[in-house]
């Protein structure tokens, strides 16, 4: 019976070819490691916040005299509106530590290279979506840490030359962040969500004419890889299981672990807490925003914190295949480059005050310097790499310039 | 390897198959505290219960009270008004008066016509509603008129001689 | 190669983590016992003490009952006022900013809204103390304009402050309850779901062994 019902659709629709070419047969590298599981488990992360957020908002009053009671209206009275609460507020946290694991992934194995430029474009377009998204939703509970977080980050756009003030203002819709704010975030941040859906399915689109990179950074043979379904579902399954005793240990065990106390005390636009600290995942721009005394200047810095990585495909200049794999100066600058991450957050996380400040400068030197100076340690490793002798058959698939990069000869 | 092919295929898909429906058991289980979010909470539930004080409603006066969002007739019925309801039988939807109070003196009924639901005023008979003209009688019997019910009785209660409790 | 790529990882959560540790300093290692009889004896405190000048206003009479008080002990604590409203101080906002200059926050989040959480509440409550002057401050929050109201800055020796700093943990049990009313229901949902996943995931680890042992 399934079968003619099935046999009726693929008359009409293309179903059957469909999940076959892009699922059930999908070539897929056999040799991906557990670090491949991480795009899965930021789709299943994004279905949870919309589900999450859809029932939240069921009850949720954007509205400045409202939206605290209603809060504390759903961890109270609404059957199961805690759980809801705290899978989105956890959910919002689980989201940045799968997404930067996924783009550490890409960083190390130099998956953004050609062809997949435009799939970590794509990537890093859903990165400013997803910042966009939670920066909007940290407002909606309307406490200390959400009026005052708002208020300084909305506040920076007045650097921008000649209309800044007027910027500031539109974005506002009020000489502060109000009731208009707080109205259109909430609009907002139900909205993008589902440009975010849309992106992510274009993310995909471009990931599937160019397949996955691996762990090696070469293009396998045809016959080394194998059908998606049912080996990577099977263990992006697997891995959703441990991710998900993670998640839920943090929710039914620990959940204020990743809430500001403070946030508990509602907005105060006459009283500004001691400390302003963004959520976790902001804090490393946060840093680099005020390492730098030029207001303007610490905005740029910050945009162009997160803009350089699109400009990794270019920084990039070896020709030797994949990342990390084969090239020890460029794993050494990805080290240098998380652990500097996380100085940054730990500077970000904390008044700028005595030696942290000259932390912060230095680390937001070296950040940069990971990027900027890529081009000429690249090329200098290759030299270097190449007089050593590379490791056999390297040597063949080293990229000419028209070849695609690890591309058997 | 054929051997292996009789057993293992057997035991593979078994452990598959229970994996595969434990896992649809959880998913199915995850989605009842997002149904169970969208009933009433309690306290909108706890507002589903009204207290009326009766004192002060004379003999002949109506008290409107609303209740889950809609006005509730209190209507306290001079012994001339008992008499003529317990004479009559009502019109298209006959029911005793009897089977619609609890104490003769009070009639409780919502004040919502059954024809559109639009809200009944009140006249020396009874109830005309002034949107498709249904005439109700101190029964809140339908008499004449579109509407096809009596006006509903909601649950109620005397608490005491003075006080009822509707919900 | 992996394994340090984990301890980067790890450093940087931990990094991460670091800014949700108390920035303030931490209260000494007070426990706090949360039993039902603790948190019930709390209530007590807090409606008898607290409330003279502080409100809970997302905690209704009602909802007390949670706690196990029954009918006559719900009557006493609410007077006359009905099961449906919430824990209000009797005294005005308006009075009270005057008796006080400002007006004494809500309770209803207290345990959960400063760093340390309830050990904190439990530290201001015993924290009063006579300075050399004769004024009475306190320990925790130098300059508070709350009153000693459990009269610790008199009390000497164990055996009188013993009985005040009871009641002053019963508070703070009372207020961790009233923070987070919902806190017994989530751990008991969690070990069920926590359960589920655990031995869904080892299905799942052994399904995803099989299905791989079909390659070469």
């Amino acid at each position: 019976m399934t079968n003619r019902v099935i046999a009726w659709i693929d008359q009409r629709f293309p179903l059957t070819s469909f999940v076959k070419h892009e699922l059930t047969e999908y070539p897929t590298p056999r040799n991906l490691s557990y670090w491949w599981n991480f795009g899965f488990l930021a789709g299943f992360v994004l279905v949870l916040q919309i589900v999450s957020g859809i029932f939240l908002a069921m009850h949720y009053k954007p509205d400045i005299h409202l939206a605290f009671d209603s809060v504390q209206y759903i961890m109270r009275e609404v059957n199961y509106g805690w759980l809801l609460r705290y899978l989105h507020a956890i959910g919002a946290s689980a989201f940045f530590i799968v997404i930067y694991i996924h783009m550490a992934r890409t960083l190390y194995y130099g998956s953004y290279r050609a062809p997949r430029e435009l799939l970590w474009w794509s990537g890093q377009i859903l990165l400013l979506l997803l910042m966009a998204t939670a920066f909007m939703g940290y407002l909606l509970p309307w406490g200390q840490m959400s009026y005052w977080g708002a208020q300084v980050i909305t506040s920076l756009f007045r650097a921008t030359p000649w209309f800044g003030n007027d910027l500031v203002l539109w974005l506002r819709g009020d000489f502060t962040v109000s009731d208009a704010t707080l109205n259109r975030f909430f609009a907002l941040h139900y909205l993008v969500p589902f440009i975010i859906f849309g992106m992510v399915l274009i993310h995909l689109v471009a990931l599937h004419a160019v397949r996955s990179s691996n762990p090696s950074g070469i293009n396998l043979a045809d016959k080394d890889n194998i059908p998606f379904h049912p080996y990577f579902t099977s263990k992006d399954f697997y891995g959703l299981g441990v991710f998900l005793i993670v998640l839920c240990g943090f929710v039914f065990f620990k959940p204020d672990f990743f809430l500001e106390a403070i946030n508990n005390v509602p907005a105060n636009p006459m009283q500004t807490p001691a400390h302003i600290v963004p959520e976790w995942y902001f804090l490393p721009f946060y840093a680099i925003l005020r390492a730098i005394p030029d207001t303007l200047g610490g905005v740029v810095a910050m945009v162009m914190s997160i803009m350089i990585f699109a400009a990794m495909p270019y920084l990039d200049r070896s020709k030797l295949p994949g990342g990390a794999r084969f090239r020890p100066l460029y794993r050494l600058a990805f080290y240098v480059f998380i652990i500097d991450v996380a100085v940054l957050s730990y500077v970000g996380a904390h008044p700028p005050s005595g030696v942290l400040v000259d932390v912060g400068r230095v680390a937001t030197f070296v950040y940069f310097a990971t990027f900027l100076l890529l081009p000429p340690v690249s090329i200098l490793e290759e030299r270097w790499l190449r007089a050593r002798g590379l490791p056999p058959g390297l040597e063949t698939l080293v990229v000419g310039e028209d070849d695609k990069v690890g591309a058997e000869k | 390897m054929s051997e292996q092919d009789k057993v293992d295929p057997e035991r593979r898909d078994f452990l598959i198959t229970s994996t595969t429906i434990l896992g649809v058991a959880g998913a199915a289980g995850a989605c009842w505290p997002l149904i169970s979010s969208m009933n009433p909470t309690p306290s909108v539930k706890s507002e589903a219960v009204t207290e009326v004080d009766l004192q002060g409603v004379a003999p002949g006066a109506v008290h409107t009270v609303p209740w889950r969002g809609e006005p509730v007739f209190i209507f306290h019925r001079t012994q001339g008004e008992i008499a003529a309801m317990e004479e009559s039988k009502g019109g298209k939807d006959p029911q005793p008066d009897a089977a619609r109070v609890k104490n003769p003196d009070w009639l409780v009924v919502i004040g919502i016509c059954t024809h559109l639901g639009c809200v009944p005023n009140k006249t020396a008979k009874g109830w005309l509603c002034p949107c498709h003209g249904s005439i109700y009688d101190n029964s809140g019997r339908i008499i004449s008129g579109p509407a096809p019910r009596n006006l509903d009785v909601p649950p109620y209660h005397f608490a005491a001689d003075d006080k009822i409790i509707i919900g | 190669m992996k394994r340090l790529k984990f301890a980067g990882l790890c450093i940087f959560l931990g990094m991460a983590m670091n800014q949700s540790l108390a920035v303030a300093a931490e209260p000494a290692d007070v426990e706090i016992p949360q039993s039902p009889a603790a948190v019930r004896r709390g209530a007590e405190v807090i409606t008898n003490v607290c409330m003279a000048c502080h409100s809970l206003k997302y905690i209704k009479y009602g909802a007390l009952a949670q706690l196990g008080f029954n009918a006559k002990e719900l009557d006493t604590m609410r007077g006359g006022k009905s099961l449906k409203e919430p824990l209000v101080s009797d005294m005005s906002p308006d009075m009270l900013k005057e008796g006080f200059g400002v007006v004494p926050p809500d309770l209803s989040l207290m345990a959960h809204a400063r760093e340390g959480g309830p050990a904190y509440i439990y530290e201001i409550l015993t924290g009063f103390y006579h300075k050399p002057d004769g004024s009475v401050d306190n320990h925790a929050f130098p300059g508070i304009k709350m009153p000693d109201v459990l009269n610790f800055s008199d009390a000497e020796g164990p055996a009188q402050r013993g009985p005040l700093e009871k009641q002053a943990r019963d508070a703070a049990a009372f207020l961790n309850w009233a923070a987070d009313p919902h806190a017994a229901e989530r751990h008991h949902l969690g070990y069920y779901v926590l359960a589920y996943l655990l031995v869904l995931t080892i299905l799942l680890y052994f399904s995803k062994r099989k299905v791989w042992a079909r390659l070469d």
